[in-house]
């Protein structure tokens, strides 16, 4: 049972924080058909950002504004290099943000050095919200379920019961039809751009202070992301939201279970000859606790290629 | 046209003083300069240079400044082996690399096969920091000089010091990288159990930097309740996994081999209190004068692998010293021989090549964070504090069966 709260928990919390990263980029995706290699970047970014504000301004100030200046820089990027590639086709845009995302990563290094900096939350956040079984659970953890939580219903109110929400999907599906009504089709596809950039300068001012700030965070939650942004079904950002916790989830149980193939055999009596054979027959599932996310997507791709909640083009 | 004239005679003239031309040595960082690494990868080079700096201060080797070339490995075998090809063609006859196991492995077999097929062009590879046990085991040959610990030594002395601490208790953990390393280091923390006088009440393989939670596995450490969790991890996987731990209100005592990373201090902040490591040095425990010059000569105090590579490259130079080739070819069979029967007294103690596997035989510093110690870590008012210096001759293992080295003739 403790195992089993304490797994749920962590995996919520986990799901939400890969939530909260990926969310700008299923809506650039959804919105705009771009498929933004540079995400993780502007989440990086977006630390980085918040980390140079808060020792100026505070921690709570460097929030709010690391998202601005991140959509700011989602804007410029749009508006002068996506633009103009965007006739060409995806396989341009791709290249286009591979090579950003790659000159973001050595500018950081550039300016900040190579190893982590010192971004930490300020340390009247820094307490236990509850105990559950003798272990703290740490507030800011919540919060940042609570942060993610947030960005996950204004999207949708925004996007569903709006009139920019309008607009926007108008945009996407029927863009000459739009634009013919009057609405300024470059404009939408810009601020979608430099939104989805902000959501995710967001999570990084946000979770930059919990896990490490460094060089490489872009690295390793950028291919994590896209996996979340497949398993959901690209572009759905409900997909996402149940794509995350699925991940979070199956990821933080999978650490407590020492189940190999071997115990398969077990059931038949013949564990201890599984055992004797070692190599593929004794690796436990713990140990490729990090490897669930793939062979997540694999079979969601394999079953329903368009996603958990993708709409077949 | 004069001064035409002049520069022809002032060159004829500098030719002739110097006697003929002769051989630099040309030694070759083969690193990770650039990707996930960088930071590992650049301060292996810093100590390379800091080392080279002083050779060539002292007059150089053979008549010439000994030269250096950093090539970029971008943090992968491909690389490497691409780039040792790169340094072959540039005439290299030292390699250079300390960052992953993995590569090392490349390199020093493209080392071995380079040298079965062109004998008398031999190269050296001195490895800084690979710590895999194969390196001296089934993979080793002649020309591999293993100038760093490796999880024996490091788990030995650690568990020594703790014991005599009274900071390991009777419940040891073991958390671990699932790659050779992380394995190396299991598997030594179960070979240390009768000595340390403890009982591994865990263990746990995972992904290599691929976790950002790590809070499931502090659940797990916590079903288990150990004294100690005794890991190898490094980088985000060490960092994270303290912080959980931190988060988590657990209490136990992490016995570490790469805290010293720069940075991780900083970012664990108080949660990295009382928490040890098994190093190859540490600036409060030897000689002061090298930090000082160190921090004179490069800006810093040196920090994390640099010392470690310093060391390799002071044993170079008195293995160079030994040797004389009047400006001619440089063999470097004969550099490998004078290696093998150098010892450098470092800061810590001394460091000497065990000819059977070339794995030097080099004390262990263990240290504990503290606050307020001598130097203090990533501008924070925490550092490490010296428990005790293992000599080399009891943090030594017996060599590994699987070695069989085939000496030149």
């Amino acid at each position: 049972m403790e195992f089993a709260i304490i797994s749920a928990l962590n995996g919520v919390i986990y799901g939400l924080l890969l939530f909260m990263v990926s969310a700008g980029l299923t809506l650039i995706f959804g919105m705009m058909g771009v498929l933004n290699f540079a995400h993780a970047s502007f989440y990086m970014l977006g630390a980085y950002v918040a980390y140079t504000l808060s020792s100026l301004v505070g921690f709570w100030a460097g929030l709010l504004v690391a998202p601005l200046v991140v959509g700011l820089v989602g804007l410029l990027v749009e508006r002068y290099l996506l633009r103009r590639i965007h006739a060409f086709g995806h396989a341009h845009e791709l290249l286009l943000t591979f090579g950003l995302a790659l000159i973001f990563e050595e500018l950081v290094k550039l300016f900040y050095g190579d190893f982590p900096v010192n971004y930490q939350m300020p340390d009247n956040l820094r307490f236990a919200a509850f105990t559950v079984f003798g272990t703290d659970y740490p507030f800011y953890r919540l919060f940042i379920g609570g942060v993610a939580l947030a960005m996950f219903l204004v999207l949708y109110l925004l996007l569903s019961r709006t009139r920019i929400g309008i607009v926007v999907r108008a945009a996407e599906r029927l863009p000459s039809m739009a634009e013919a009504l009057g609405h300024n089709i470059p404009l939408v596809f810009m601020s979608v751009f430099g939104a989805g950039a902000a959501l995710a300068g967001l999570g990084g001012a946000v979770a930059g202070a919990f896990f490490p700030t460094n060089p490489n965070m872009a690295l390793e939650l950028g291919v994590i992301v896209f996996v979340v942004v497949v398993v959901g079904g690209l572009g759905s950002l409900k997909g996402s939201l149940v794509a995350s916790l699925l991940i979070g989830l199956f990821s933080s149980f999978a650490v407590g279970i020492d189940w190999s193939l071997a115990s398969l055999f077990d059931l038949v009596g013949l564990g201890p000859w599984a055992r004797s054979l070692g190599g593929l027959m004794t690796m436990t599932v713990s140990s490729i606790s990090g490897t669930i996310p793939f062979v997540l997507m694999l079979v969601v791709l394999l079953v329903r290629p368009a996603g958990l909640m993708g709409e077949r083009s | 046209m004069k001064s035409l004239a002049a520069v022809a005679i002032l060159s004829v003239g500098a030719a002739l003083a110097v006697p003929a031309h002769a051989d630099p040595l040309k030694i070759g960082i083969i690193e990770s300069l650039s990707g996930a690494q960088t930071s590992t990868g650049r301060l292996f080079a810093a100590g390379v240079q800091y080392g080279v700096k002083d050779i060539n201060a002292k007059g150089g080797f053979n008549g010439e400044p000994v030269e250096v070339v950093e090539y970029d490995n971008a943090g992968g075998s491909t690389g490497a082996a691409d780039k040792f090809k790169q340094a072959v063609a540039d005439g290299v006859n030292i390699v250079v690399q300390g960052a992953s196991s993995a590569i090392a492995g490349q390199i020093t077999e493209d080392v071995r096969k380079h040298n079965l097929r062109n004998p008398g062009k031999e190269i050296i590879f001195i490895n800084v920091g690979a710590e895999a046990m194969a390196l001296t085991g089934e993979k080793c040959h002649f020309y591999h000089f293993r100038y760093t610990t490796t999880a024996p030594m490091r788990v030995n002395a650690l568990v020594k010091a703790m014991k005599a601490a009274g900071d390991l208790g009777t419940r040891v953990y073991s958390l671990n990288q699932n790659y050779s390393w992380g394995q190396d280091m299991q598997a030594a923390i179960e070979a240390a159990a009768p000595m340390g006088g403890y009982k591994v009440v865990g263990e746990v393989l995972h992904d290599v930097n691929k976790i950002q939670d790590f809070s499931p596995f502090v659940a797990k450490i916590k079903e288990a309740n150990p004294d100690t969790v005794i890991t190898g991890n490094w980088s985000n996987d060490l960092l994270l996994l303290m912080k959980a731990t931190g988060d988590a209100g657990l209490k136990v005592r992490f016995g570490t081999a790469f805290l010293d990373q720069p940075g991780n201090i900083a970012n664990a902040g108080e949660t990295a209190l009382g928490h040890y490591i098994a190093n190859n040095y540490d600036n409060a425990a030897g000689d002061a004068a090298f930090a000082e010059d160190y921090k004179k000569v490069m800006g810093h105090y040196p920090l994390f692998v640099e010392p470690q590579t310093v060391f390799a490259m002071k044993s170079l130079q008195l293995a160079l010293a030994k040797l004389d080739f009047h400006g001619g070819a440089i063999d470097t069979t004969k550099i490998a021989l004078a290696l093998e029967d150098t010892t450098y007294d470092s800061p810590v103690g001394p460091i000497s090549v065990r000819k059977a596997d070339h794995q030097t035989i080099r004390p262990v510093v263990v240290s504990k964070v503290v606050k307020d110690p001598k130097y203090p870590a990533d501008g924070t008012d925490l550092g490490f504090a010296p428990v005790s210096v293992v000599p080399g001759a009891e943090a030594i293992y017996p060599v590994q069966s699987s070695c069989e080295m085939k000496r030149p003739s």
